[in-house]
């Protein structure tokens, strides 16, 4: 009787049932029901995520999912981001591009993040994939305009060309010229990243002109204010702009120019760059304030009664990213204006000051806190913080399930009580019961991460760096945190004990890296030999670990499950714990 | 430096790791903070990369206050280059010792000495200014050549 209800659907209602399932997760978990639902799952899945470009071959992708058209994938671990990961650790896009090449001629989306993309590469993606329509590179190293140039050349498709964060050598502003005149499905453009040396403007305002579906624009620096008024008056029907320098001399001509363009951009909802911004030219962007609801000024150091002004235009503002310039006092303003905020992200003005430069404390993370009830996501730099303010914080926003705070002077103590801040940690993972990332600063004993360990029951990712006593605190963490995927730890006491307790819960998560910590160069070997599931990558520039003594803690430890085994393209100052590998070192 | 690392006699049995969780919380932790004791990290913590933010919005404007500056370094023969920061040396000979040791050559600059029978163990060291050429490393005053150079190269004699 159950077989015959198990085969009485046919394979392609199956599959347009399936055809509604679009999360990864949920893919995943269906194609685990039974090996039918294994096999139509996996010839139409159209999308494939690898969180991790080293967890798995290109090969084993493309054997098992044969028609896929979008591919995400990530290569370097999050803390690349500040210098941790050296140049030339790997994360290369080339094996992928090569293998996808010869198997799917029909790819159409390429979305990459922390990975090292060559000129080669570009030219193959341009090449290769006659339907190519999306190219998303985030936080990228290792190409040129050179490169830009091809894409731009051959992609005759493209809808999106999105360069966050990226790191280009810029040899030539002309490859936007490369974007041949009958060009013209290009939908978003992000080049903001790109150098301050040239911009060809004219090549920009013949492709603005000519690409009537652009949503999305985002400049680079070298955009000077008075160029963007003959950009935008061709594009009003932008949702994104991102403007670049936005400064020059005060000229009426200018000011109404831009004022005017602005204005009669009605979509509009987010609005990025301000460089060098001076404050006289601010008010032309009071017109679309009313209806954005994204904001970015973290290049914009200008300071809090400029921002407050131009903050209380906004009433719909759901994302806001800033300097601290807008200090407690501005963060006030906020608080009452825009009660939609969902997203607020503070950066430092002078971080490597010894001395506050501006009056920015606890106090205006506590007052967004309270007066915006919609606020999940905080990325917040200041100086102080207090466990009541913490508790404040926690009990008032419940909905957390971003929190990332940095106090920028390691290890500062509640500057009221001079106590830990493990209480005021504590309080945010037992009030936000749906916390998916925190990140941790401050003095933090082993009572913080008993605390984590015991409430952070949904927590995914957790940054810590100078914290803990000793290897209880990682362990509090490793066996408590159910759903943790991504744990990154720096200069912190954690050694061999708790880690080898807990090889197992590593399997289940996607990284683990530490740095600067007490982590043996045995226990490193012990693991990569224990978990052959298990990639143990020893990084240190001081030279081959096993020409210190074995109970000498290593410099930098990356550890991810990984079904492809060792990676083959190491620099010289990566090790890996692999059984058969480690009979090199001896 | 934290806790030292325990011998290897039982580490890979799961149930060695019998720590109970009234253990530590019997201790005083804030009456260790103020002897200095145990608590502490060694190593000072590395400036240039704390805090942690991406480097567009660390280093933007406030270049003069910035602690660092990295600048890429290539070596003649290998594709891929290297990061250094200048800031953290006080000098060139500084700067030479971490290039010898990160290339593992023996460096050339201007004030340099080398044996000429063996030149093929010798790399030479110049730098990019800000005008495009290449000159060769330790002419000008370090401060000076700090203000000019772009980036490093280190070429076969």
């Amino acid at each position: 009787m159950h077989k015959k209800m198990a085969f009485s659907f046919p394979d392609e209602v199956l599959e347009h049932v399936f055809s509604f399932i679009q999360s990864d997760k949920d893919r995943n978990a269906v194609s685990m029901v039974c090996k039918s639902w294994y096999e139509i799952e996996r010839w139409c899945r159209r999308k494939v995520f690898v969180g991790n470009c080293y967890a798995v071959s290109p090969r084993m992708v493309i054997r098992r999912f044969p028609e896929f058209r979008s591919i995400e994938l990530k290569g370097k671990p999050h803390f690349a981001d500040f210098n941790l990961v050296p140049d030339g650790w790997g994360g290369y896009v080339f094996p992928w591009i090569a293998e996808m090449a010869g198997a799917y001629p029909w790819l159409e989306e390429i979305r990459l993040k922390r990975m090292v993309v060559t000129d080669e590469s570009l030219e193959l993606i341009a090449k290769s994939f006659k339907n190519f329509k999306v190219l998303v590179l985030s936080s990228c190293e290792g190409f040129s305009t050179d490169g830009l140039a091809a894409i731009a050349a051959s992609c005759k498709n493209l809808k999106e060309l999105d360069l966050r964060d990226c790191e280009v050598d810029d040899l030539s502003a002309h490859w936007l010229s490369h974007f041949p005149e009958t060009y013209t499905s290009l939908v978003s453009l992000n080049i903001s990243c790109l150098g301050s040396d040239e911009a060809s403007f004219s090549a920009l305002e013949r492709l603005v002109r000519r690409c009537t579906n652009l949503k999305t624009l985002r400049l680079n620096r070298a955009v000077p204010l008075d160029k963007i008024a003959n950009i935008l008056r061709h594009a009003p029907q932008l949702v994104e702009f991102g403007t670049g320098t936005y400064t020059a001399d005060v000229r009426p001509d200018v000011y109404s120019d831009l004022a005017g363009v602005l204005s009669s951009c009605k979509e509009l909802k987010s609005l990025s760059g301000f460089w060098d911004v001076i404050p006289d030219y601010l008010p032309a962007i009071y017109p679309v304030c009313s209806k954005l609801t994204s904001l970015n000024l973290s290049y914009a150091t200008i300071q809090s009664p400029d921002l407050i002004k131009l903050v209380s235009h906004c009433p719909n503002l759901q994302r806001l990213l800033v300097l601290d310039y807008i200090e407690d006092s501005g963060l006030e303003v906020l608080a009452s204006s825009c009660k939609d905020l969902q997203e607020l992200r503070v950066f430092p003005s002078d971080p490597f000051g010894a001395e506050p430069n501006v009056s920015l404390t606890e106090q205006g993370l506590v007052a967004v806190s309270l007066g915006c009830p919609k606020l999940q996501s905080v990325l917040y730099f200041c100086r102080r913080m207090s466990n009541e303010a913490l508790v404040t914080i926690a009990r008032s926003r419940p909905n957390f399930t971003r929190f990332r705070l940095c106090i920028i002077e390691p290890k500062t103590a509640d500057y009221l009580t001079l106590e830990p801040l493990d209480v005021g940690f504590g309080a945010i993972v037992q009030y936000c019961k749906d916390l998916r990332r925190l990140s941790l600063s401050g003095l933090l004993t082993d009572r913080v991460f008993e605390y984590i360990g015991t409430y952070a029951k949904k927590l995914e990712m957790l940054s810590v760096a100078f914290a803990g006593d000793s290897d209880l605190g990682l362990h509090h963490v490793l066996s408590g945190c159910e759903s943790l995927r991504k744990l990154e730890i720096r200069d912190c006491p954690f050694g061999d004990k708790a880690l080898l307790a807990n090889a197992a819960k590593l399997e289940t998560m996607r990284s683990l890296w530490m740095s600067s910590c007490a982590v043996s160069f045995a226990a490193c070997k012990l693991l990569g030999q224990k978990m052959p599931r298990l990639n143990v990558e020893v990084i240190d520039e001081r030279g081959p670990p096993d020409s210190r003594p074995e109970n000498c803690p290593v410099d930098k430890l990356y550890i991810y499950r990984s079904i492809a085994g060792p990676r083959f393209d190491m620099p010289p100052f990566v090790w890996t714990m692999d059984e058969d590998s480690g009979l090199r070192l001896s | 430096m934290g806790r030292p690392t325990s011998s290897s006699s039982s580490i890979d049995s799961p149930n060695h790791f019998a720590f109970s969780s009234t253990a530590s919380s019997q201790r005083d932790l804030t009456t260790d903070l103020r002897l200095g004791l145990s608590i502490s990290i060694a190593p000072p913590f590395v400036r240039e990369q704390w805090p942690p933010m991406k480097a567009a919005v660390a280093e933007e404007e406030h270049e003069c206050n910035s602690s660092t500056f990295y600048v890429k370094v290539y070596m003649e023969g290998i594709p891929i280059g290297r990061k250094l920061d200048l800031l953290a040396h006080e000098s060139y000979y500084d700067l030479i010792r971490t290039l010898e040791h990160m290339f593992h050559t023996n460096i050339i600059w201007a004030e340099a000495e080398m044996d000429r029978d063996h030149y093929e163990k010798y790399h030479v060291l110049t730098y990019e200014d800000k005008e495009g050429d290449w000159m060769m490393v330790g002419d000008v005053p370090w401060e000076m050549f700090l203000s000019a150079v772009r980036r490093l190269k280190i070429s076969k004699c």
